[in-house]
């Protein structure tokens, strides 16, 4: 699958040296389902979240350096280092919304750290993107409505995430130890329908190549 | 005998027409597109549950540039990409009101000045099918094969265009195009789908409408 690119956002870049640590699982993550029990769906992203990610980061702070999983945070220099993770992934084929469309809701977690491991933040951020069906499969459908649930995610954190974590703040140093672990937040303007939805669409995300294959 | 033959010819050819369309505007202030401006075709958010189809969304952009006197439309995607993340389908504004805002956002009025974009076309409504009936079969067998039957639907397209005007940063108006139409696929061993074109008689309807709007 070619990988998804982000345009430069149109904003200030926060003055602030950023580590993105990319945990393994949102990596390389797969996720397999069975809708209404017929049709079977993979879903594969490969490093498309990874490299998506990277490239927003990498647009939004000052300076940004990228850790593999088996990296040592204390062997790079930074203020902040964030650690983005899938907490969630759901989608909806046409079968399932009696619509010509398929969508995709994805919630993320974005863990902030102080440049001593400190925990100054965890952010949940509910995203969802929504395409048309083309052709017969639906798999390039899906995977676009996957993109776009990314690129809507991207969206929110350039718009909120300072506001939000107050990341700026870390560029002065380490927190004090009355401001560490604070409360969860959550800067979803739209929470994924997990009620409306049936049973059988809930799953958990990923991006790369998308297989729909009819059993 | 003839006579019934040419009846019969002349209604399946009325049938296939049957595509009843209304266009009108609702103008608020004075248009006009100067040389070098251009304008931008976007569908509404999809967050607010607008489902205007990406085909009829290409088919006005298409419509509008072409011809002798063809506009300057800058494709929606290079228009969203260049100002990103501004008129993602979360964020675009939902209004004229919020267009001060974002012109003092970073970058955003230079991009606009350099894209030459002078209005911002918002494309709401879709092509729905609101009714169908008749029945149809066909079988096959060693012999051959073929159908009896009659089906028909009925397909309403309702699509608004908002005009907003960049420079002044206020609405200039409305465009909207009702369209209906109904398909007949009659068949006697061989189906003859007489089908009405709604969608497109919506897109060519409202993209007329839309450049007599904005070039006045």
């Amino acid at each position: 699958m070619e990988m998804p690119t982000i345009p430069n956002p149109r904003m200030e870049k926060i003055p602030v040296s950023v580590a993105v640590r990319i945990p393994a699982e949102f990596e390389h993550f797969v996720h397999v389902e069975e809708v209404l029990g017929k049709e079977k769906w993979t879903i594969d992203l490969g490093r498309s979240n990874a490299s998506f990610f990277s490239q927003l980061f990498d647009h939004m702070f000052d300076s940004t350096v990228i850790l593999k999983a088996d990296d040592d945070p204390r062997d790079y220099q930074f203020d902040a280092l964030i650690e983005p993770s899938i907490e969630g992934f759901e989608f909806s084929v046409p079968s399932q919304s009696q619509s010509d469309a398929f969508a995709v809701w994805i919630r993320y977690r974005m863990a902030i750290f102080d440049s001593v491991g400190n925990r100054a933040s965890s952010w949940t951020v509910s995203a969802y993107g929504k395409s048309e069906k083309e052709g017969l499969g639906g798999s390039d459908s899906l995977r676009r409505a996957a993109v776009l649930a990314m690129r809507d995610a991207a969206a929110l954190i350039i718009m909120q995430m300072e506001k939000t974590t107050k990341i700026r703040q870390l560029a002065d140093g380490p927190l004090a130890p009355s401001e560490v672990a604070p409360d969860e937040m959550q800067a979803d303007a739209e929470a994924p329908p997990e009620s409306s939805e049936p049973e059988s669409v809930i799953g958990i995300f990923a991006i790369g190549g998308i297989d729909d294959a009819a059993e | 005998m003839q006579l019934n033959r040419f009846l019969i010819a002349g209604a399946a050819l009325c049938m296939a027409g049957c595509v009843t369309s209304h266009v009108e505007d609702d103008r608020e202030t004075t248009t006009g597109l100067g040389e070098g401006e251009s304008i931008v075709i976007m569908a509404k958010s999809y967050h607010q549950g607008n489902e205007t189809e990406a085909d009829y969304i290409t088919c006005i952009e298409k419509a509008l540039r072409g011809g002798s006197k063809g506009l300057n439309v800058v494709p929606h995607q290079t228009f969203v990409d260049e100002l990103f993340p501004w008129f993602e389908p979360r964020t675009a504004p939902a209004d004229t009101k919020g267009l001060p805002m974002l012109m003092k956002r970073p970058g955003v009025s230079e991009a606009i000045k350099d894209l030459g974009v002078r209005y911002i076309v918002w494309l709401d409504g879709d092509t729905e099918r609101v009714a169908e009936g008749g029945s149809l079969s066909c079988a096959a067998g060693p012999g051959g094969g073929g159908c009896f039957g009659f089906a028909w639907w009925q397909n309403d397209a309702d699509y608004e265009a908002s005009v907003w005007d960049l420079v002044d940063r206020e609405s200039a108006g409305t465009v909207s195009a009702d369209v209906s139409g109904t398909s007949f696929l009659p068949a006697l061993v061989v189906p003859i789908p007489l089908i009405a074109r709604t969608q497109t008689r919506a897109c060519k309807g409202l993209a007329q409408q839309l450049r007599a709007f904005i070039v006045q």
